[in-house]
């Protein structure tokens, strides 16, 4: 156990932590309250949104339709942040070293990082991670059981809340509805279950996806984000012109984008750092 | 009194803001942040909240109204709602880019505490 750390500062932290929180506190409490009319926004949502896009769902008008473009945006980041999450997670590389990098790398990290004694905690957890790597069916047929009936029975839902367009955000609902049971059969049945390859395909599919609908805005409306795709009548999958498609690819790319995150997590290797010289645990193979 | 879920909501983040503030193991710092996250989605659904309002869905309205009389009624705002939503799922992607920072620090230098990652103070 580490000493402990001299340098938490609380009495600053709680000096600027009030000071924060009495300018929060002012600026709340002369915040629009509950008998505040609604924006011009809200209002524009709610007036267009059944006659002109045969929608019933105002949210869903807003979030695919008046704020499409912001929408279009926020996928991206999302796709950045998995992005980054793959690459932080991802093993490291073994290099030919043309230019030696992979002997100054070592040599930069043992000075940065000076050998430490591998302790009896650091060996349970690195047994404990190599179990966990190498469970195929870490639960009981019971709770395998219960997620093969209920699995099914949940993507069916979540599919659902995107084709019919109840759910307020469509494929953002329903792609955390598709991680959710995703997590449950890797719960069930460990984490080879997950094809990474498939779940960065789909993922990139549904940017793609979404790329073409907004572009197809612009080919045919003359405006990138434009509503080109016919209007059913509402309570039908086919109702909300772009919205429906538009909702389905944040559906893969929501849903997968959440697995594949969630996926880097756990196989980040230990790999980075050998334990003691020439033991070789950690490096990879 | 909706000013009592705007408090709370300030409170919470002032709580993350604290932790962030004064502790200096990695994982509890990424903890504050999803406090403070949280907390704002807490003030936007306050912030959405209208007294004795619907929510605002246009199908099946109350009796003796139309769906095109709820665009002028009295429902949450729906702008609101929108926001919350797509703050959570980016929340989420964020929170996980945190977190695969903290895991390789953790793998790199053997301590969660930042004031023992040294390598890039100036």
């Amino acid at each position: 156990m580490h000493p402990r750390n001299p340098h938490r500062r609380p009495f600053t932290g709680a000096f600027l932590t009030g000071g924060f929180a009495a300018l929060l506190a002012a600026g709340l409490l002369a915040a629009p309250r509950e008998d505040a009319p609604l924006s011009a926004m809200a209002r524009h949502a709610l007036a267009v949104s059944l006659p002109d896009w045969k929608l019933t769902e105002p949210v869903n008008e807003i979030v695919y339709g008046t704020r499409g473009f912001d929408t279009f945006g926020e996928t991206f980041l999302l796709l950045a942040a998995v992005v980054s999450v793959l690459v932080l997670t991802r093993p490291r590389e073994l290099r030919t070293e043309p230019m030696g990098e992979e002997r100054a790398g070592r040599r930069e990290q043992a000075e940065d990082d000076p050998a430490s004694p591998v302790d009896a905690r650091e060996r349970a957890a690195r047994r404990a991670e190599r179990a966990e790597q190498d469970a195929r069916t870490p639960m009981t047929p019971v709770v395998r059981t219960a997620v093969r009936v209920v699995g099914p029975i949940l993507f069916a839902a979540g599919c659902y809340l995107v084709a019919w367009g109840y759910a307020p955000g469509g494929g953002f609902p329903a792609g955390a509805v598709l991680a959710g049971v995703m997590l449950m059969v890797y719960a069930a049945f460990g984490r080879r279950t997950f094809g990474t390859r498939r779940l960065e395909t789909a993922e990139l599919a549904g940017a793609l996806g979404i790329i073409v609908i907004m572009g197809l805005g612009l080919v045919l409306k003359d405006a990138v984000g434009a509503d080109w795709v016919p209007h059913a009548a509402e309570r039908t999958p086919a109702s909300g012109g772009i919205v429906q498609p538009f909702s389905v690819a944040e559906f893969a790319e929501v849903g997968t984008g959440i697995l594949l995150a969630v996926h880097a997590l756990l196989g980040a290797r230990h790999d980075w750092t050998p334990d003691e010289a020439g033991a070789g645990e950690g490096v990879p193979s | 009194m909706i000013v009592g879920n705007y408090l709370a909501a300030a409170a919470l983040f002032c709580l993350g803001l604290h932790t962030v503030l004064t502790r200096r193991n990695l994982v509890r710092m990424v903890m504050g942040l999803s406090l403070m996250e949280s907390s704002t989605y807490l003030l936007m659904i306050s912030f959405a909240y209208r007294a004795g309002s619907t929510a605002p869905v246009l199908l099946d309205p109350p009796h003796g109204k139309k769906p095109e009389q709820l665009a002028h009624g009295n429902v949450a705002d729906p702008v609101l709602q929108n926001f919350c939503l797509t703050a959570i799922v980016i929340g989420v992607a964020v929170t996980a880019v945190f977190l695969s920072v903290v895991v390789r620090v953790a793998q790199h230098y053997r301590t969660l505490d930042a004031d023992r990652v040294r390598a890039m103070r100036g």
